[in-house]
């Protein structure tokens, strides 16, 4: 298993480190992409404060059923075009999200996700349980599974 | 994405947000063992473990025997190894955020190249 409760997620893209970093700060671009399948992000539902300390939220609506869940996130970092960090301060411990934009060849970015403290509740939105702090135990458990 | 609904992992979350059912299921690790047997431990009522045993079975984390009239509690490490993928769930949702945006980053390089400078 991958190490409890970090997550690092690497991917090029045929854009410029500015554009990327703008698609991920702006409502009008992120409400075009956000949410995961099955919900939208309403643009009256993001709000954007692109500053360190500012708040970082996204309503995501369920397409099924109208039900409505919100990251709220609070920036840490913000320096554009190369880096971008919030913490959803509301999973326990606070998951911190940081992305990195590095430029490569041919006009491409490489975007790396990288996230600490990561709850599996993530997995489903309505169930964030603030389970951080018993990962390790959990992943110690369910290797000590595996090996038997 | 994944081969479950999403109401039996927050189910299963659940149940695993609580220190006494951890502590259950660490015992249960090394093998079976009654709610008598289970309630030893804690400075709990034999009552209030059987209550954490059914959150515990509901979540499909364990499951009670119906061979012997104790009905010893056992593990179901199907449920652990599913959940323990839950990984590879997150991974899916930030795949499928950037494929989203890559499908927007198509489109604006459609409409205007320029347009995409300006929020």
């Amino acid at each position: 298993m991958s190490l409890p409760g970090e997550f690092t997620y690497r991917r090029t893209h045929r854009a410029s480190r500015e554009l990327l970093f703008d698609c991920m700060t702006q409502p009008e671009h992120l409400a075009h992409f956000w949410g995961p399948d099955g919900t939208s992000t309403p643009l009256d539902g993001i709000t954007v404060e692109l500053w360190p300390g500012g708040r970082f939220e996204t309503a995501m609506v369920n397409v099924a059923d109208g039900s409505r869940y919100t990251m709220h996130a609070v920036f840490l970092a913000v320096e554009r075009p190369t880096r971008l960090a919030w913490r959803e301060a509301d999973v326990e411990g606070g998951m911190i999200t940081t992305i990195t934009f590095t430029g490569l060849e041919n006009g491409q970015t490489e975007v790396v996700t990288h996230q600490t403290n990561v709850p599996p509740g993530y997995a489903s939105a309505g169930a964030r349980t603030g389970f951080e702090t018993s990962l390790r135990r959990f992943d110690d458990y369910v290797a000590g599974l595996a090996a038997r | 994405m994944s081969a479950a609904p999403a109401d039996e992992l927050s189910v299963t979350f659940a149940a695993l947000a609580d220190p006494t059912r951890r502590a259950i299921l660490t015992r249960l690790s090394t093998g079976e063992a009654t709610v008598g047997q289970l309630a030893a431990p804690f400075a709990l009522t034999q009552q209030a473990i059987s209550k954490h045993i059914k959150v515990l079975e509901h979540a499909g984390l364990i499951s009670r025997s119906r061979a012997a009239q104790a009905r010893p509690c056992r593990l179901e490490p199907a449920q652990f190894e599913y959940v323990a993928d839950w990984i590879g769930r997150h991974r899916q949702t930030w795949h499928d955020r950037y494929d989203r945006l890559d499908e927007h980053l198509a489109a604006l390089g459609e409409a205007d190249p320029d347009a995409t400078e300006e929020p």
